[in-house]
């Protein structure tokens, strides 16, 4: 056998490696610079082409149970698609292009009218709607969705106070539903929730119910050509769509993507046009500056909110409340995880959404030596804090961690699951969460109530006083007076220290150069989550 | 490739009856195993917390609500029953629908095993097809530049996790270089070029590592046996050329070795295909996998994982099988 | 190393120089256990976690922050350091859990050969087919995702691979002729394990184990990706990598500066176990 000479990698040589790819990464990574795309169209829309849209696997990109509006469980992620294949009874558009002047809209409904005092509501259909199997998109069609729409397991089922046989029709193009209180708030929640999506009863009957729920029929802007649930929609355009010349694309594809980074490179390799819900703040600047990408940012309607267990120890104590008010700085958290993005609410609104106010009177200021005197008095706190495990909570979770505990207070932080964060609901031990709390209307969706009203079991507050102007302000019609009630919610929670606001956020919506479209590249509040982008009215330039 | 050409002539006898009568022998027993997994997985899938109706209606579901989806789905029946009426179909072939979709499970499979399986079959096309000539190569004047060159390059490969390396593909060759895709999968029978195309990425991601490893692996056990077995003195002494013994007699012992981590890897491999399938959006197993586990879908879950099974007991039977074939020296009808 | 390159093959080398494969990396080694075990209490760090949030994403380089910080505005080289802690502890007791358990269940099955290997093997198949990712995150989310229940996940999983291999090595052993003068002599089953097998199998199992240390780390880091690993704010290579590359193409030193240390780490213990191997196997 031969003797060996010296012979193993040398150990220096090797470790360039690692240099080497770093820097590779790093020059990658830096690609091209300079400026932001000018949004605005260079001409009026116009009709034809192909756009494939990115959705995050773990949101929006995600309907494991298909596109029936009765049997979907994942609503409240997939208005995208449910506009471009129902339409939509209603929609939340904004006058203006920064997203001011928002309101619902009848869209498939020609009118509607509330009856008194909001105990009834009278909808009214646009004549000669047509489901894409030819089939009339009638008042009986509709009722027969609502009823529908009543009956689904899912949370995006609309929360009306519905009276037994709430569902009437007039004639056939007049639907009436019959509330046992009035409520107000009734067409304002009507987009978020799946009583919007009528589909073709005619098709569901024919197709079967599983079989619907992959192609389903509507009345909306596409068509199903196939469909893949969580991973790809295809769409095609209708060609017997009720507003005549839309929608402007042949085809419009979702497809699900496993998150902001991989959507950003997509949309850089040319291999989609548009993103929606773009959370990742370094990405959103880098997108800002990239040259390459139209960046909306949307109005923010919902504040984080740090949601205390007014029920048990330690917040039944009011010190307890107002040490974690003093201890929080959301503005530095702001600022620093999310650079100055997103502004801080100081109530359960944000600035995109209805009834916001800037400040709240009265509201405690970020004071750290109150804090620790707070403390001191008590002698010591100790708080459990969690959080659903998404990575931008987790952050925030981290930052309040070590805020709190410079305010002398010891801090454990949990990351829960959906099914433990419920548990620890129901056991009613929670102490203290990071939550989101507010809608683009405080009374639809995961609104106030939900985080605040002594009858939801997602509630850390058990006051009569609040829950009266909170069931108040839904219930009313006018506009000044819900506003007058919300304001004296705000001061409520506020001066009871029941629970900390932090920044409003929103996502934002990514899109390649020659692509426009309302809620796209136009700013459109939130109801929920994500802005609901008119699918009809996209276009792209042509190339 | 090499081997199979070399171990023809033995074949004959390991076709021969003791033989069959071990794989008869090695199906019956998969029975056990395949039930035997079946059982574990959902004996671990009822201690996740939280159930399918749970998973599907989110965070603001109130108990009422869940009650009456799991009531829908038949999860308020007690646990081991459902296991039973599950295996009672299962056995006929029936593997049910997704409690989620709705859809039937055999079909969600089919579509799914045909990416996943495409991709696996790609990489380790791709890895073995590199490692084996490399490895011989190495192997051939060990300590040479070009083996030094090889074991600097595959273990700076193992040294990168395979998601960093999946992003750093997609950096270069998507994003910078435009050349394949970032994300995506077009189906074989839309378009061949595309198809393969679609898939050059991932498939690198996955084989990169493989490579690194069977070449690190396959160089080593040659050099072993060169310096180690006497057989290879004796093929020496016997005047034959350093490439027939590298060919004939050291490979032909190393490649056993080397389909024992080839068996072993399928197993290691779920795991990297549901984080690359991930990344570059590939409708694959893994995916639906993952998806099954956070929607807790224990009707595909349950049929994915015995899927799984059986593939990985195949494969390790087969290894067996080509022990037999390859090493004289270890006879399964003797023992 | 050039120089011993440069050597003339039968000139007697000098020690250092034969033992220089296994003395470089081995200190590369020891450098970065100490380097992450020693560090935080020597070095003038800021603590892993708790850093001011308005001093986040701070470059590389800062003066006080060396690597520069997180998101959260905490030292990138003191969580690189801890996070070394973490990792190293995980892929250090899976590999010495996986390769004790694994490797003499390995050893035993091919000694023992009929009734028992069948058996044993039979019992490691179900391990090797059922995929451990389902397990993981049961262990994960029924007991809460821990340094500890990441342990004992990963090792229960990586036992069938040391098994298997040791087998394997056993079975090759078996025809050797010392093996067969050991049985005729009637030396006792369980001192032919100890006495011939065992330190005829070790090298392969322990490079194997050190190929094992960077993979386990790697998987650390994809269970971390998944969401089902360390978890933070307390720091771990995986969870770091896995963290920073949700925005790798705006900030990549966040990832570079875990993906060097688990690199170099990965690469000394590898070019040691491979040093190590060739060293036994009298190479």
């Amino acid at each position: 056998m031969r003797p060996r000479a010296a012979k193993r990698v040398p150990s220096t040589r090797a470790s360039l490696i690692p240099a080497v790819l770093s820097l590779l990464l790093v020059a990658t990574a830096c690609g091209s610079g300079g400026g932001a795309v000018d949004a605005r169209p260079s001409g009026p829309p116009q009709r034809g082409g192909e756009l494939t849209v990115l959705a995050d696997a773990s949101f929006g990109g995600g309907w494991p149970t298909g596109l029936d509006p009765a049997t979907n469980t994942t609503g409240g992620a997939n208005i995208s698609q449910m506009f471009a294949v129902y339409g939509g009874l209603f929609q939340l558009r904004a006058r203006n292009d920064d997203g001011s002047g928002a309101e619902v809209v009848p869209h498939q409904a020609e009118s509607y009218e509330l009856l008194d005092g909001g105990r009834n509501v009278r909808i009214t259909l646009r004549e000669g709607l047509r489901f894409s199997d030819g089939t009339p998109m009638d008042a009986e069609a509709v009722a027969f969705n609502l009823r529908r729409a009543m009956s689904s397991p899912c949370t995006c089922r609309p929360a009306w106070p519905l009276a037994d046989n709430g569902v009437s029709v007039e004639d056939p193009r007049t639907v009436v539903l019959h509330f046992t209180r009035p409520y107000g708030a009734a067409i304002n929640s009507m987009p978020t929730s799946n009583a919007n999506w009528i589909a073709s009863p005619t098709a569901l009957r024919q197709l079967g119910e599983e079989a619907f729920k992959i192609t389903p029929v509507g009345a909306g802007p596409f068509v199903v050509e196939s469909n893949k649930l969580s991973s790809e929609l295809v769409l095609k355009r209708n060609p017997d769509y009720f507003e005549p010349g839309l929608p402007y694309l042949d085809k419009l594809t979702f497809k699900s993507i496993g998150g902001d980074q991989p959507a950003y490179q997509a949309l850089l390799a040319g291999q989609a046009q548009a993103y929606e819900g773009l959370n990742t703040t370094p990405l959103l600047e880098q997108a800002r500056s990239s040259g390459r990408l139209v960046v909306t940012a949307q109005p923010p309607t919902s504040p984080y909110v740090v949601q205390l267990n007014t029920e048990a120890a330690p917040f039944n104590d009011k010190r307890a409340r107002d040490a974690i008010y003093a201890a929080t700085d959301f503005r530095a958290i702001s600022q620093g995880l999310f650079r100055g993005q997103y502004p801080v609410s100081q109530s359960f609104t944000g600035a995109g959404g209805l009834f916001h106010r800037d400040t709240v009177e009265g509201y405690p200021p970020h004071d750290p030596a109150r804090a620790r005197q707070l403390v001191a008095e008590m002698g010591g706190l100790t708080v459990e804090l969690g959080t659903l495990g998404n990575y931008v909570a987790q952050q925030v979770m981290t930052a309040l961690q070590t805020q709190w505990q410079q305010a002398g207070i010891k801090v454990n932080v949990h990351k829960y699951e959906l099914s433990t964060l419920v548990q620890q609901f129901n056991s009613g031990k929670w102490q203290s969460m990071l939550q989101t709390a507010g809608a683009w209307d405080p009374a639809s969706g995961v609104g106030v109530a939900f985080r605040f009203n002594s009858a939801s079991p997602f509630s850390g507050v058990s006051d009569p006083a609040l829950d009266e102007l909170l069931n108040s302000a839904a219930a009313t019609a006018d506009p000044a007076q819900r506003q007058a009630l919300y304001d004296q919610a705000g001061k409520h929670i506020s001066a009871n220290a029941y629970a900390p606001f932090g920044l409003a956020f929103a996502p934002a919506n990514l899109a390649t150069e020659g692509v426009h479209g309302p809620g796209l590249t136009t700013k459109i509040p939130p109801m929920l989550v994500n802005s609901g982008i008119l699918w009809d009215e996209v276009w792209r330039e042509r190339q | 490739m090499t081997a199979a050409v070399a171990t023809r002539p033995r074949l004959a006898r390991v076709t021969s009856s003791p033989s069959l009568r071990l794989i008869g022998k090695r199906v019956l027993m998969a029975v056990p195993i395949l039930l035997g997994v079946s059982v574990l997985t959902f004996w671990v899938l009822n201690l996740i917390p939280g159930s399918a109706a749970q998973q599907l209606l989110g965070a603001e579901a109130t108990p009422e609500q869940i009650r009456a989806l799991e009531q829908q789905l038949g999860l308020d029946r007690p646990a081991p029953v459902r296991y039973l009426q599950w295996l009672g179909a299962a056995v006929t072939g029936d593997l049910g629908t997704s409690m989620v979709s709705g859809q039937p499970v055999t079909g969600l499979l089919g579509d799914h095993l045909a990416v996943s399986g495409e991709l696996l079959a790609l990489a380790f096309l791709f890895s073995l097809g590199a490692a084996v000539p490399v490895a011989l190569l190495a192997a051939f004047r060990p300590h040479g530049w070009f083996d030094r060159l090889s074991m600097l390059v595959s273990i700076t490969g193992l040294s990168v996790a395979n998601y960093v390396l999946a992003l750093l593909l997609v950096l270069v060759f998507a994003v910078n270089m435009a050349v394949f895709p970032a994300i995506g999968f077009i189906p074989l029978s839309e378009s061949v070029g595309g198809n393969l195309h679609s898939l050059v990425l991932p498939a690198l991601g996955l084989g990169i590592p493989l490579f690194c490893m069977y070449t690190r692996f396959l160089r080593g056990d040659l050099v072993d046996q060169l310096q180690g077995e006497d057989y290879i003195t004796t093929a020496r002494a016997k005047g034959i050329g350093p490439w027939r013994v590298l060919l004939l007699h050291a490979f032909r012992n190393s490649a056993f070795g080397l389909i024992t981590v080839v068996g072993l890897n399928l197993g290691t491999l779920i795991g990297a295909t549901v984080i690359i399938e991930q990344i570059f959006a590939l409708p694959g197993l893994g995916q639906l996998l993952l998806q099954a586990i956070n929607t807790r879908d224990y009707v595909v879950v349950q049929a994915c994982v015995v899927l799984f099974a059986v593939v990985t007991v195949a494969a390790n039977l087969l290894a067996d099988l080509l022990y037999a074939v390859l090493d004289p020296r270890i006879r399964y009808g003797s023992r | 190393m050039a120089v011993a390159e440069a050597l003339p093959v039968q000139a007697p080398r000098p020690a250092w120089s034969r033992n220089l494969p296994i003395v470089l990396p081995a200190a590369v080694a020891a450098l970065m256990v100490a380097a992450c075990f020693l560090g935080p209490w020597v070095l003038p760090l800021a603590p892993p976690t708790g850093g001011n949030v308005l001093e986040s994403y701070l470059p590389s380089f800062t003066p006080g922050h060396l690597l520069g910080t997180d998101p959260n505005g905490n030292d990138i080289l003191s969580r690189v350091l801890h996070g070394g802690q973490s990792s190293l502890t995980v892929a250090v007791s899976v590999n010495v859990l996986g390769l004790l358990a694994g490797g003499s269940l390995g050893a035993l099955s091919g000694h023992l050969g009929g009734i028992g290997d069948t058996i044993i093997m039979r019992l490691l198949d179900v391990l090797i087919a059922f995929p451990s990712l389902v397990l993981i995150l049961a262990v994960a989310q029924s007991l809460g995702p821990s340094q500890t229940n990441t342990i004992l996940a990963l090792a229960f999983f990586s036992v069938p691979a040391f098994a298997r291999i040791s087998r394997a090595a056993t079975l090759r052993l078996r025809e050797q002729p010392f093996m067969a003068a050991a049985e005729l002599c009637g030396t006792p089953g369980w001192r032919i394990l100890l006495r011939h097998v065992a330190p005829n199998i070790i090298p392969q199992l322990t490079t194997f184990a050190m190929l094992g240390m960077g993979l386990i780390i790697v998987i650390e880091g994809a269970l971390s990706f998944l969401g089902l690993g360390i978890q933070p704010p307390a720091p771990s290579w995986g969870n770091m990598i896995a963290q920073g590359q949700q925005s790798l193409s705006a900030t990549p030193m966040l990832v570079v500066w875990p993906c060097l240390a688990l690199f170099v780490t990965v690469l000394a213990f590898n070019l040691l176990g491979e040093s190590l191997r060739s060293r036994w196997s009298g190479e």
